[in-house]
């Protein structure tokens, strides 16, 4: 399929947002202004925004943990600012300060965030299964990494999603690392995309440093979804440029990653490749595209604003003790 | 009234929380050709899509309920036997008693998790371990498990409608004992424990199949001493003040589970006790529990698992 001027747009333009959101998390940990750690997300920030810029409000949504799902949840259309304010221990954070870097937002149907890679995987199988009860359209999204396939329950998931013939996306975002173990050791075949085969599932890879592409190879099989004929795995080959999570070494096994591979990757920067994109087919024009930044450091300015003038969450434990249990 | 079977009580509570709630559905495996006959039939009358079976597959079909709880549905997830569910115990441990409190106390979780467990049936460890301590260790998870049909029956439709977690394990030992039951509908509220029967010398409190044998006992020392006999129905929340008051006459507890000794239920009990009802007590709290090791299956299982003797043993020594 070929992608409109309007949706190459609001790619683009969610690009420029997720790529700013990505620094500003990563200056504020190194800052000291953020709880926990951050997966930094630079390099792969083009699958997240491709799979979600066009997801609707009552779709469901499984973020990527890399970038802690802000490019994902951003992309979606959900207000950032609440998460930082948790990512900061605020009253005023989406899951009101108790959840160090979790998320919930249940209204735009992103339920949770686990500590546990995978853990996406089985709750997938039941939104999928209430969306096809209800029959209006809704689709799954769920993103993951190529480490997570490693979970059997990826394979539980894939297996009752074509059994049943749920509106899943399995969209694997392959940045060819787990921590520091890479993909080629730890999966038996170059393409994650080669376990759909097993369940008869449709399966397509794209280039996940091209939004373009990403958002060509998913939009499909979001329609197809939508449409009731079942899940698509989705594999889009992306980078990792940075470390795992702030403060780890960036291994390759054991071994430092070298400049030569550093540079070879940011040769594929998301960013600047769909810039010459937009340009080349005048999508933007520079003043544009200026103009596109200026407003993403505003809207993060504002985030950060929210957040830091937010109050510590403290409650006293007799207050929390009363929270455990729904009324 | 009417008399019918424990697990018969469990498929009227589902039968009728089916017919009442178009938002409830059973999930687990082969439960359309009932691999226990509290299932036997449902699927005739409430279709494959409320019926659910899986494929061999715990996280998934673990997955398929708590997802589809937080899409407003109202699963009961049967893992056919209690030791099963550890296979997703992370799911449906961690990730579900978290999943209020953590994200905010934002949306509950309406899911019930049940499966048959107990001794009595010679099956060994995965298939005779109580599960019950282990998940009312996790916060965010209610905990419960019938000794009667009635009990059975009104807390399965209770833990069906409430809006947390809960874990209603029931015993295979006792899934044929016969008992009364209304015509008209009811609820045994969740946290609430019950006097099976009532004495003056000692409490006994004991749960699910040993509240039978502990009542057996009881009626076997009449006349030679008086047992009050307490059943806690709920493990989380948890009635102590139902046991602080028997204390009170009594002034001597035997805690009997049939959970191990070591972190289990009985222990959690003797602790708030020594710590809220010490000065109540003329004895020490007594426990009659699994020994800790694997559950035994074969014919060893009848003398290491609580029982009837070991519970008068038990009984004698505290009020010797």
């Amino acid at each position: 399929m070929s992608l409109s001027k309007e949706q190459k747009a609001a790619l683009y333009r969610n690009l420029v947002r997720a790529d700013q959101y990505n620094r500003m998390m990563y200056r504020r940990m190194m800052q000291g202004k953020l709880i926990g750690f951050y997966h930094p997300a630079e390099g792969a920030i083009a699958p997240g925004v491709a799979a979600c810029t066009f997801l609707n409000q009552d779709d469901n949504l499984s973020p990527h943990h890399r970038g802690h799902g802000i490019i994902h949840m951003m992309s979606k259309g959900i207000d950032i600012k609440y998460y930082l304010a948790e990512h900061t221990g605020k009253d005023t954070g989406c899951c009101q300060g108790r959840s160090a870097f979790h998320f919930s937002f249940p209204e735009h149907k992103v339920y949770m965030m686990s500590g546990f890679i995978g853990y996406n995987f089985a709750p997938a199988v039941g939104w999928g299964l209430a969306a096809k009860r209800r029959g209006q359209g809704q689709v799954v999204m769920n993103c993951s990494g190529d480490g997570s396939y490693g979970q059997g329950r990826a394979h539980e998931a894939m297996l009752m999603a074509q059994n049943w013939k749920l509106p899943i996306i399995f969209f694997c975002e392959n940045n060819g690392m787990s921590i520091f173990s890479t993909a080629g050791e730890m999966h038996p075949t170059p393409d994650i995309a080669s376990m759909a085969l097993a369940y008869d599932m449709p399966s397509v890879i794209c280039d996940g440093q091209d939004v373009f592409d990403v958002a060509e190879a998913v939009l499909p099989a979001i329609e197809r979804a939508r449409r009731g004929e079942g899940p698509t795995f989705v594999e889009a080959k992306t980078l990792r440029f940075n470390e795992h999570d702030i403060g780890t070494p960036d291994l390759a096994g054991w071994e430092e990653r070298g400049e030569q591979e550093h540079q070879e990757m940011r040769k594929r920067e998301p960013v600047a490749l769909a810039t010459e994109r937009v340009l080349a087919e005048g999508v933007f024009t520079q003043e544009q595209i200026d103009g596109l930044n200026e407003e993403a450091e505003k809207e993060i300015a504002a985030v950060e604003e929210f957040a830091d003038n937010s109050d510590i969450a403290r409650p006293p434990e007799s207050e929390l003790l009363a929270d455990v249990f729904a009324p | 009234m009417r008399t019918i079977t424990l697990i018969d009580a469990i498929k009227e509570a589902y039968q009728e929380e089916l017919r009442r709630d178009d938002s409830v559905f059973l999930v687990g495996q082969d439960l359309r050709g009932a691999i226990f006959p509290h299932t036997k039939g449902l699927v005739e009358e409430f279709g494959t899509e409320r019926i659910l079976d899986t494929p061999i597959a715990e996280s998934g079909m673990y997955g398929a309920a708590f997802g589809a709880a937080q899409e407003g549905m109202r699963p009961v997830v049967d893992f056919m036997f209690g030791g099963f569910s550890y296979v997703t115990f992370s799911e449906c441990s961690v990730t579900t008693g978290q999943y209020y409190f953590l994200h905010g106390s934002q949306q509950s979780l309406p899911i019930v998790i049940t499966a048959g467990v107990g001794t009595g049936q010679r099956l060994a460890n995965d298939h005779a371990m109580s599960i019950h301590g282990t998940f009312a260790h996790h916060p965010g998870i209610k905990v419960a498990m019938p000794s009667t049909p009635y009990d059975a029956k009104g807390m399965f439709k209770a833990a069906i409608r409430d809006d947390n977690p809960v874990v209603i394990p029931w015993h295979m030992g006792i899934m044929m004992l016969k008992g009364e039951i209304p015509d008209e509908d009811y609820v045994v509220p969740l946290g609430v424990a019950d006097v099976k029967r009532e004495g003056d010398d000692v409490t006994v409190l004991a749960n699910s199949m040993q509240l039978q044998h502990a009542l057996k006992v009881a009626e076997k020392l009449e006349g030679e001493i008086s047992v009050e006999v307490i059943d806690p129905r709920s493990f989380v929340p948890f009635d102590i003040d139902t046991v602080l008051q028997s204390l009170e006459k009594t002034n001597r507890l035997v805690v009997v589970d049939e959970d191990w000794e070591s972190g289990g239920f009985a222990a959690t009990v003797s602790a708030r006790i020594m710590e809220q009802g010490f000065d109540l007590l003329d004895a020490p709290v007594t426990r009659v529990t699994l020994p800790n090791m694997p559950v035994p299956g074969g014919y060893m299982e009848e003398y290491v698992a609580p029982n009837p003797e070991k519970i008068e043993a038990a009984i004698r020594a505290v009020c010797a």
